[in-house]
């Protein structure tokens, strides 16, 4: 903590030194102080966009489109007509091969994105967090969770603590432009953090001129989703059939007490849960903006205030962020820049009874559902209001930077840092766990300083020949630390925090008085040391060639094999002036090609030791059991895994051809990329002879294959100053994931309900094939050879038992005969968007879709398996308010025995494999420019522009998924019906510029 | 109108100097700075140095174990459930194991058909017995004495889990050395006759080793504070040298060798009083703070979740799966014994476990609660967390308890009966009668003693995992069960392998009567 301090202290003394600039006198020069966008950092080629007026944003716009096409800037303007509060839901459907699937509508809730596919199969949760892009904010590379706090969970439905999506802390209004960075070259010149893509935000910046202030603000609501609610009569006749075909007497002695008494009118009464549970909710934002100062030093100040909604549950975030930026220009030939955002979140979270039980890892008696009746739910919510649940995540970073400019050499230096810090408070009262009340404290942090410096250097050989070589070196360290305690069984409902012994003189001083505490602490550091040395050659305005070395060091490896050194190429070949001189249908046609190696680095801290030792004493159940008669004990990791020497640093190679041209003075511009990307040498949680005693051991070795095609097409179809014009851009990305091979040469594994082979998909279902349902016995087949009936892993199959397939014809119905089947990610994904104006009128509206992949319906299953998942009473068998409602579009399952031991509605088998894909128009704005609207003009006032706009979000949703959302699927393609509905919002908003 | 311009801003090119020259200077590269040592595990280098590792590594062999028959409530699927007195209400995993249904596919029985766990014990154990040379070597506060009970403890864990594994799964490979590289080397099963004999011989050699007391001033083997903690503290926690010879009278049991058996309970009858164990009474039997609770010399080999130390956990006990209300808030038990075969194992009234008040009419709560009921509750084992009463918050701190006086002595009484020994068993087994109330056993031409020592365990260590082995045992005496013996022959006694253990390991076939 103290170092902690330390560190941010030295960051704010760093910038009080930078004060005197802005109050020394001296000479004004026409140099412009620049802002530190990706350009200035990364693009050799100085010419670029680096100093044009970043703010001027329809001109970067084309320029960008000049550059590298249309294919991953997102088109901010239009993006801020809608409410979207994060990064993730912004960039939705925009982008040529980045897939971002809200899973669900809770707002504020953690989020994934996928660029260019999956680069490694997803067993748990975190392999999804190693497969994030990284994300720069004004070059700040942003610090992410870290997947540690998994390690204590029972449950990982919820990371503990706030589990707020960290990329929902910027505001969109203060964004000029987010990038997407999918070629090689670019991603190697970020490195090891970028190995997974990289999206690139740029605020707006400072700039000189008169002082600017700019005011945004919507309001409007989400609108609550309509249900046809069910009471315990339709569960009754749901399960009728099943009784009436299958059930022996005592299994009707059985029936639920909840279902047996019609007269009990919490069950078989009005179910009018849904008035208090889904709820039309108002959302709103404002934020302000003002720019100013000189052309030797300006500013800019954003601040914005932000309550954004789910239309259920009561869920909410409040949001409020502020930005500060100063950039400087001491003398002509230096630049500093600095920048410190700040930024809360305060989460109001769903009251899930699955969410609530997992976080306090307790099951109560489950015998007796909450009913659907509204009276007894509204009972329940007002124990809720005695609960305390403060989500709160608050985010500060920021950086500063000096730029030389001396005309042939530049340098640049940079500092960053990003710092957030969750706390999460949890009360619930005894009456809503049998009795026993519940507290825990959650306080955790992530934090991340990075150093770069480098240098430029242009050298001309005449007027054909240009050389510009680029040096750096960069330091970056991460810190992911928190505490937990978790305590149950308190005095009473009035004491809502830890009581520990005041007394110094006491034995027990510092300990619990009245609760039963459990204390959790963790903390893990990773540190990455970078030089990389880049050449670029570029002949006339024809050709261009790019050459790049880095060597990267992280903490995270193995001594042994700290160091990865890693190539990387381009080339560029502009067609248009080679021979298209003179076209005028042409404005630019270039191809290009760029390969590149990048490491990336092990999330884990665990790989760096080699064999080690752990604790790891506690079982599937209790993970977190701490030591045997109070005496701590250490062991081999048994079960998360043996890890060996040799592991060396996991590899992507990633290959892009891309052609682009504009047409037509820039209304047509079209770009294709074809990209292949082999994600290498990765490690993989094997399993071994377990008469080790381990699970698994690491090995490394695995590697995916993603090839894929990303087109963009964007016109302007129609085009006239003042009557209609219609612009129109469409993206398309096709892709496509292979595993290339598996560690030790293996050619096939199965890992838990998954299996990888060799040259096959890694986001395919492993399933069984049913085919139907035995109305008999003498339907099952009968071995010939030793006539016996066909069995289920010993089994035999009998009467109201599915008919699966026997794939091997053992009359044995196991593991061997499921098949692959079916992928969970989308083999087709995209978005159309369409831009209408006619005179000050706008209207845009914007399609998304999603198309190839499939889902297995456990919502459905597990509605079926009524039998085993009540009995359970696990985690598996809360019923939540909201599974009181009919689902228009369910299928008619056959109707199987569910008490047979076959578990005939088990969920690892093609009955339940649905088509996910879908077409959603997500967005549809119109807008008015009221900037030459008479009244503004008489007032003779000072703004600049004024624009009113009206959006309406998540209208339509196109798809034959019978479950709510196609969206609303797991990262692992299981649909459970738990996703919160994606609302439809609409919102009324004003754009003001003074 | 406020105007933020100004045009004449510059600054010190000294300043401006100095500046850029600090923030070059922070930029401090340094490859030390890349060696981060994890806060989250111990590497090897430096382990094995200091007798914290020692304890740490035996500490962990033990919550292995603990591990190994907690998970899933296994303890009691394997031994107390399978084709028991109880019976499932709703689950029908659980149905299909009281019922002998062992391949169903539940994950339940995936899960419980591992042998994983116990491996990583025998593991354990192989690397502190090669690796804690390396500690006395270099550690000048471990002792020899100190050095040699740790290793004789581990391997009588080692030994002791390949006695549990037998009994569940047959042959399993024997693996006596760590083979601690990050090679797994395939290996088929050892026959379960060269397991026991290999158990026995290193149970033997441990037991010469292993005191009486841990902990305690003046012990001959182990004086003095064991690991910086008394006899208190180790009560119950560790393996003793009668701990040792449980298992090896058992091993003996097992393979109907039944003159080993008695010798092994021969020694233990005569030297349980230098461990401080006694018999149970009813009361410390079965309320909620008794032997089950917390530690106790009573306890010859057991596995604790000592609320003290904050191990109370919610699974691992078999109170999650067979209390129910009044105890606790839940319903219905998932278990439970119906009321025609608590009546016809509990014959006397008089037993202070089960039986009617004559004159009442009432029942005595001391095994059973809510017997009026349609479902009556096990309630027998019932320590909620540390021993309280209250059922609102289902954790429980009972210990494993894996064998206690009187079970032994049953045994002894079993070996004895077998052997011809008449008298001498029928003492035994009046010894535990009467001190649960129940009419002394007299001999007669036509009593079956074998049968009234059976029924003695049945009632005795309900719900203590023995009733299985206990019918295995009782049928390999008597052979008169045809369909029970059948299962014997057909190795049916023992459980499927799960799938995940077969497919990772291509030496090993499916016990025969599940495939």
């Amino acid at each position: 903590m103290r170092m902690k301090m330390n560190r941010i202290s030295t960051a704010v003394i760093y910038m009080a030194l930078l004060l005197p600039f802005g109050v020394a006198r001296g000479y004004a020069v026409t140099y412009k102080a620049a802002a530190f966008n990706y350009h200035t950092c990364f693009w050799q080629d100085t010419t670029d966009t680096a100093k044009k007026k970043a703010d001027t944003l329809i001109s970067v716009k084309i320029r960008r489109a000049l550059v590298k096409g249309l294919k991953d800037s997102l088109n901010m303007e239009i993006s801020k007509l809608s409410p979207n509060l994060s990064l993730q839901q912004m960039l939705k459907g925009n982008i040529p091969g980045l897939y971002v699937q809200e899973t669900t509508g809770e707002p504020g809730t953690e989020q994934s994105m996928i660029i260019r596919g999956l680069s490694s199969p997803l067993f748990s949760k975190n392999d999804i967090y190693n497969q994030q892009p990284a994300v720069y904010l004004n070059g700040i590379p942003l610090i992410q969770e870290s997947s540690f706090v998994y390690d204590i969970q029972k449950y990982n439905f919820n990371r503990i603590g706030p589990a707020t999506n960290l990329l929902a802390g910027i505001d969109a209004s203060n964004i000029n432009s987010i990038e997407v960075i999918k070629d090689p070259l670019e991603l190697a010149k970020l490195g090891p953090n970028a190995a997974n893509g990289a999206i690139w935000i740029t605020t707006k910046v400072a700039k000189s001129g008169v002082r600017q202030l700019n005011v945004n603000s919507y309001f409007g609501f989400v609108q609550a989703s309509r249900v046809n609610t069910t009471n315990a009569e339709y569960e009754n006749l749901f399960r009728k059939p099943f009784y009436q075909k299958y059930a022996t007497e005592s299994d009707y002695l059985n029936y639920p007490g909840y279902l047996r008494d019609s007269t009990n009118t919490d069950y078989y009464g009005p179910a009018r849960w849904n008035d208090l549970y889904y709820q039309n909710t108002p959302i709103h934002s404002i934020d302000l903006g003002l720019t100013g100062g000189s052309d030797r030093a300006n500013f800019r100040f954003f601040g914005s205030a932000t309550t954004n909604a789910g239309n259920a549950d009561n869920t909410a975030l409040n949001r409020y962020t502020a930005s500060f930026q100063i950039n400087m220009l001491p003398f002509s030939w230096l630049t500093i820049s600095s920048m410190v955002n700040a930024n809360r979140m305060d989460r109001d979270r769903n009251r899930n009874l699955r969410d609530r039980f997992a976080e306090t890892r307790y099951i109560p008696d489950l015998y007796n559902p909450l009913p659907p009746s509204a009276t007894t739910y509204q009972a329940l919510l007002n124990e809720y209001d005695k609960n305390i649940d403060n989500n709160r995540t608050t985010v500060v970073n920021g950086y500063l930077s000096l730029g030389v400019d001396l005309k042939k050499v530049k340098i640049l230096s940079n500092l960053s840092f990003d710092y957030n810090q969750g706390t999460r408070d949890v009360f619930y009262p005894s009456t809503l766990m049998e009795g026993n009340n519940y507290v825990s404290n959650y306080l955790g942090y992530n934090q991340r300083f990075k150093i770069d410096n480098s240098i430029n250097y242009t050298k001309e050989l005449g007027k054909d020949h240009k050389f510009v070589f680029a040096a750096g070196q960069s330091y970056q360290t991460d810190v992911h630390k928190y505490n937990y305690a978790n305590a149950y069984n308190g005095p009473n409902d009035f004491i809502k925090i830890n009581v520990v012994q005041g007394n110094t003189d006491s034995a027990n001083y510092l300990k619990p008085v009245a609760y039963l505490v459990y204390r959790y602490i963790d903390k893990e550091q990773a540190r990455l040391f970078s030089v990389y040395g880049s050449a670029r050659y570029a002949y006339k305005d024809l050709l261009s060639f790019t050459a790049l070395v880095r060597d990267d060091a992280s903490s995270n490896a193995q001594p042994g094999s700290r160091w990865f050194i890693s190539p990387a190429f381009s080339g560029q070949w502009n067609l248009k002036n080679q021979f298209l001189k003179n076209s005028n249908l042409f404005d630019d046609l270039s191809f290009n090609a760029s390969w590149s190696r990048i490491g990336k680095p092990f999330t884990d801290d665990r790989f760096a030791a080699g064999p080690q030792y752990r604790v790891e004493i506690g079982w599937d159940a209790e993970p977190t059991i701490p030591g045997y008669n109070g005496v701590a004990a250490v062991s081999r990791p048994y079960t998360s895994g043996w890890v060996g020497y040799n592991l060396k640093w996991t590899y992507t190679d990633q290959l892009n051809l891309g052609l682009n041209t504009s047409l037509l003075q820039g209304r047509l511009n079209a770009s294709a990329t074809f990209y292949i990307k082999d994600d290498k040498r990765m490690l993989l949680n094997i399993p071994v002879p377990q008469e080790y005693g381990y699970t698994s051991s690491y090995a490394s070795g695995m590697a995916v294959r993603n090839t894929g095609v990303e087109l963009g097409l964007a016109g302007t179809i129609l085009k006239s100053s003042a009557g209609l014009s219609w612009t129109s851009g469409i993206n398309l990305n096709f892709n496509r994931n292979k595993l290339t091979a598996l560690p030790n040469g293996l050619d096939q594994l199965v890992i838990g309900d998954m299996k990888l082979k060799v040259g096959q998909p890694i986001d395919q279902f492993f399933i069984y094939q049913n085919q139907g349902i035995y109305n008999a016995d003498s339907e099952v087949p009968v071995n010939p050879a030793n006539s016996k009936r066909l069995s289920f892993e010993g089994t035999p199959l009998k009467a109201g038992d599915p008919k699966w397939k026997d794939v091997n014809g053992d009359y044995v119905i196991d593991e061997n005969d499921k098949v692959l089947k079916g992928n969970a990610m989308p083999k087709l994904t995209g978005g159309w968007s369409n831009d209408f104006h006619y005179g000050n009128f706008d209207l845009n509206f914007n399609i998304i879709f999603a198309v190839g992949q499939k889902a297995l319906n456990q919502s459905a299953a597990s509605q079926y398996d009524f039998i085993n998942r009540e009995s359970g009473n696990d985690i598996n068998s809360i019923k939540e308010i909201f599974s009181w409602q009919q689902n228009p579009k369910a299928i008619q399952y056959p109707i199987y025995n569910p008490w047979s031991s076959v578990v005939p509605y088990r969920l690892d088998q093609d009955l339940f494999l649905e088509n996910a894909s879908y077409a959603k128009l997500r967005t549809v704005s119109v807008g008015y420019d009221l900037t030459r609207a008479g009244f503004i003009k008489k007032m003779k006032s000072s703004i600049k522009r004024a624009y009113i706009y009206v959006t309406a979000n998540n209208l339509v949703t196109v798809t034959s998924f019978t479950g709510s959302d196609p969206e609303l699927i797991d990262y692992n393609g299981i649909y459970n019906g738990y996703g919160m509905a994606i609302p439809r919002t609409y919102i009324l908003g004003i754009k003001l510029d003074l | 109108m406020i105007s933020f311009i100004n045009r004449h801003i510059s600054a010190n090119k000294t300043i401006g100097m100095l500046l850029l020259v600090a923030a070059l200077c922070l930029n401090v590269s340094c490859k030390k700075s890349l060696d981060v040592d994890s806060t989250r595990l111990a590497k090897e280098d430096g382990h094995w140095t200091s007798l914290q590792d020692t304890r740490s590594g035996l500490m962990a062999t033990y919550g292995l174990m603990r591990a190994a028959l907690a998970d899933n409530n296994a303890h009691w699927l394997w031994g107390e459930f399978r084709q028991g007195d109880f019976a499932a209400t709703n689950r029908s995993d659980l149905k299909a194991i009281v019922n002998g249904d062992l391949n169903a596919s539940f994950p339940l029985l995936q899960d419980i058909t591992s042998w994983r766990a116990f491996y990583a014990v025998i593991n354990n154990a192989s690397l502190l017995i090669e690796r804690a040379p390396e500690v006395l070597a270099v550690d000048k506060r471990y002792t020899e004495v100190n050095y040699k009970v740790d290793v004789a403890q581990a391997r009588a864990l080692r030994a002791f889990a390949y006695f549990y594994m037998v009994r569940i799964w047959g042959d399993v490979p024997l693996i006596t050395s760590s083979h601690d590289d990050g090679s797994f080397q395939a290996k088929a099963r050892t026959d379960q006759a060269k397991v026991l004999v290999y158990a026995e011989s290193e149970l033997v050699a441990a037991a010469k080793d292993l005191p009486y007391v841990y902990g305690a001033e003046g012990n001959d083997l182990l004086p003095g504070l064991y690991y910086g903690y008394d006899a208190d503290r180790w009560r119950g926690a560790l393996f003793t040298k009668i701990s040792a010879y449980a298992v090896l009278a058992h091993i003996a049991a097992w393979q109907s060798h039944y003159i080993d058996a008695a010798v092994y309970t021969d020694f233990i009858m005569k030297n349980y009083a230098k461990a401080n164990i006694a018999y149970s009474t009813i009361t410390e039997l079965t309320s909620s703070d008794g032997i089950f609770n917390g530690a106790s010399n009573n306890q010859i080999i057991c596995f604790g979740f000592n609320d003290l130390y904050g191990e109370s956990t919610t699974n691992g006990h078999i109170e999650q799966l067979v209390l129910a209300a009044p105890l606790i808030t839940k319903q219905t038990p998932d278990l439970y014994v119906p009321k025609d075969t608590i009546a016809s194992a509990f014959t006397d009234p008089n037993d202070q476990r089960f039986g009617l008040d004559t004159i009442s009419g009432l029942s005595r709560t001391n095994y059973f609660v809510n017997y009026s009921g349609e479902t009556p509750v096990f309630s027998k084992i019932k320590v909620l967390r540390g021993g309280s009463t209250n059922g609102n918050f289902a954790v429980y701190s009972s210990n494993i308890i894996f064998t206690r006086l009187e079970e032994l002595a049953l045994l002894r009484a079993e070996s004895l009966a077998v052997l011809g020994q008449r008298q001498d068993a029928i003492s035994l087994l009046n010894v535990i009668r009467k001190s649960r109330g129940v009419a002394t056993f007299s001999d007669g031409p036509d009593k079956d003693l074998i049968k009234e020592i059976f029924d003695e365990r049945r009632r005795e260590l309900m719900g203590e995992a023995w009733r299985w082995y206990d019918q295995v045992r009782y049928n390999k005496i008597k052979g008169n069960n045809t369909a029970f013996n059948d299962l014997i022959n057909r190795k049916g006694i023992y459980w499927p392998i799960a799938t995940d253990v077969l497919n990772a390991n291509n030496q090993l076939t499916q016990n025969s009567y599940w495939k």
